[in-house]
């Protein structure tokens, strides 16, 4: 079965602002998915159709085989939630709101305060832990409510921009702990950031969205080759013969476009046959950013999109 | 999901508790209409001369309703038909203080996002808000009760030497029609709380919920209502099914979309 399961999922607003158009997207359990796009493309309205605070328009959406526009409680049972907007309260310590929120989701006491202090502990909240959360900085907050999505041990977390407002050290922390998470625990994580190298660095597939409409999906491999057709080659040599048709891009530094990294070796080979020495051989991968790029402005590599 | 209903309720008890300006007004009222009142009452009917004019009233009463003294039958008076009233007051203000923001706070506070995403039905949600905010007004009325029944007692056995026995109305009134009332105006504004957008205008809302009950205040003064226990048994059954209707059928039409809105 899978984790979350979305199809040709719609939502126009009152207003009549189209907010997302025919959304079809699915998730297997243990997934990191990234869910990418710029504000306002419709990235936190897919959650909050997700987490059933929001009603579709059109098209059905299912956690776990539960639709949580129907049963929000049940899905609320399976997910874990951290958007920008579901903050916790000033006026209790960083513990008792933990305390709270454990029994809110039906912990017992005694084990909802234990999962409270480990959960501080694992994010490095434990100082803090007795500190009214008015005290707290944005990072710190960030920590908790993840420390708060944690507690009922959910096996779908949604995150909408976790690691907004962390220092790299904290963010680095948070992005290990969600690899832990999916690997570890199986937890399905659908993350949403605008933050295209942050998401690079944990997410095992990606989905991108703009203006409502999902441009593409897959893992990295996929979109590339979607893509991108050709990928770049660099070598530093001390020279390159002419018929290679390596372009010079710098002293002793040669470029060429490839369609698979199988024609590698056949080009060093040619290469050290013609007497040349070479130094390094690169195989330039677009990255994310530049997937996206691509995709976001239209552009089209021979006609592949 | 009792836990987690009952969770709902200790916060926000709490956070009443925890906010002194919130916590010093809602015994402001209770003080003014259970001990400074009747204080007055008590201590002005003892101070004035006999009135022939109010000793030809008392002489309307039926036997039962006279005592050996115009002192004592006066103060027996507005201890059974007038303070009463006041008990219909004091939970309906106490409870707006904490229903009028049971949503809205949350709202501005942005922790409702959160709450909603725990794993209670909207209706259990509210139903926690609505108990939350009744059962703080039954305790301010409890403490109030006691409160004023002390002093009065204390100043009557000082003045003339003598106590009074609250009559059976007070049973009627403290264990059915105020919690009954109270309910009734905590689930309306609670419901209210929902819609507004902030405190202030939940607030406001509130305050036509409290006219009704001062027009009885008034009627009570100028003995339009001068109500058997029966009539109050009646009506406090009436409001009880009322009271339970509303809390049943309040969250109707309530999404996740008009509350986060």
């Amino acid at each position: 079965m899978n984790a979350v399961t979305i199809q040709e999922l719609s939502k126009t607003y009152p207003g009549g602002k189209e907010a997302l158009k025919q959304l079809s997207l699915s998730l297997s359990a243990g997934e990191v998915f990234g869910f990418l796009g710029p504000n306002g493309a419709g990235k936190t309205t897919t959650v909050k159709l997700l987490t059933g605070a929001l009603a579709p328009s059109g098209g059905h959406c299912d956690i776990m085989g539960v639709n949580p526009n129907a049963q929000p409680e049940q899905a609320h049972l399976l997910s874990g939630i951290v958007t920008e907007h579901a903050q916790m309260y000033d006026t209790l310590t960083g513990l008792e709101n933990l305390i709270f929120y454990a029994a809110a989701f039906g912990l017992e006491a005694k084990e909802g305060k234990q999962r409270g202090e480990s959960l501080l502990r694992e994010l490095e909240l434990t100082e803090a832990k007795d500190r009214k959360l008015a005290t707290y900085s944005t990072g710190m907050r960030q920590r908790l409510s993840l420390a708060r999505a944690l507690l009922h041990r959910p096996k779908v977390l949604f995150l909408d921009e976790p690691t907004s407002g962390l220092d790299p050290e904290s963010a680095q922390n948070v992005n290990q702990m969600i690899r832990d998470l999916a690997r570890k625990e199986g937890i399905t994580v659908f993350l949403c950031t605008h933050q295209l190298r942050y998401a690079q660095e944990i997410c095992t597939r990606y989905g991108l969205i703009n203006r409502g409409s999902l441009l593409a999906s897959g893992t990295i491999e996929e979109l590339r080759a979607r893509v991108f057709n050709s990928k770049s080659l660099h070598i530093c040599a001390s020279a390159v013969p002419e018929k290679l048709n390596f372009v010079k891009c710098g002293a002793g530094e040669f470029e060429t476009r490839i369609h698979d990294k199988k024609e590698i070796p056949d080009l060093v080979r040619k290469i050290v046959e013609a007497g040349e020495d070479i130094y390094s051989v690169t195989l330039m991968e677009p990255s994310l950013e530049e997937i996206y790029f691509a995709l976001t402005a239209g552009r089209k590599e021979d006609g592949v999109i | 999901m009792k836990t987690a209903m009952y969770a709902i309720i200790k916060k926000d008890f709490r956070g009443i508790a925890g906010n002194r300006r919130l916590f010093s007004s809602l015994f402001i009222v209770p003080l003014v209409l259970t001990i400074v009142l009747p204080s007055v009452f008590v201590i002005t009917i003892h101070f004035v001369p006999d009135d022939p004019d109010i000793a030809k009233m008392l002489s309307l009463l039926p036997e039962g309703a006279r005592m050996e003294s115009m002192e004592l039958t006066v103060s027996g008076m507005i201890l059974n038909y007038i303070l009463p009233v006041f008990f219909l007051v004091i939970p309906i203000m106490a409870a707006s203080i904490m229903a009028a923001s049971a949503f809205v706070g949350e709202k501005e506070r942005h922790t409702l996002e959160t709450l909603l995403y725990c794993p209670l039905t909207l209706k259990q949600i509210f139903q926690a808000k609505v108990w939350a905010s009744f059962l703080l007004s039954m305790l301010v009325s409890l403490i109030s009760f006691t409160a004023m029944i002390l002093v009065i007692e204390t100043e009557l056995f000082l003045l003339s030497g003598r106590l009074l026995i609250p009559g059976v109305s007070w049973l009627v009134v403290m264990l059915l029609l105020s919690p009954a009332i109270s309910l009734i105006a905590v689930t309306l504004i609670v419901r209210e709380s929902a819609k507004a957008q902030s405190v202030e205008e939940s607030q406001q809302a509130a305050v036509f919920l409290i006219i009704p009950v001062i027009l009885l205040v008034a009627g009570q003064f100028t003995g339009l209502l001068l109500m058997s226990v029966w009539i109050l048994l009646g009506l406090g059954v009436v409001c009880a099914v009322l009271a339970w209707i509303l809390l049943q059928k309040s969250t109707g039409r309530f999404t996740y979309e008009k509350l986060l809105q």
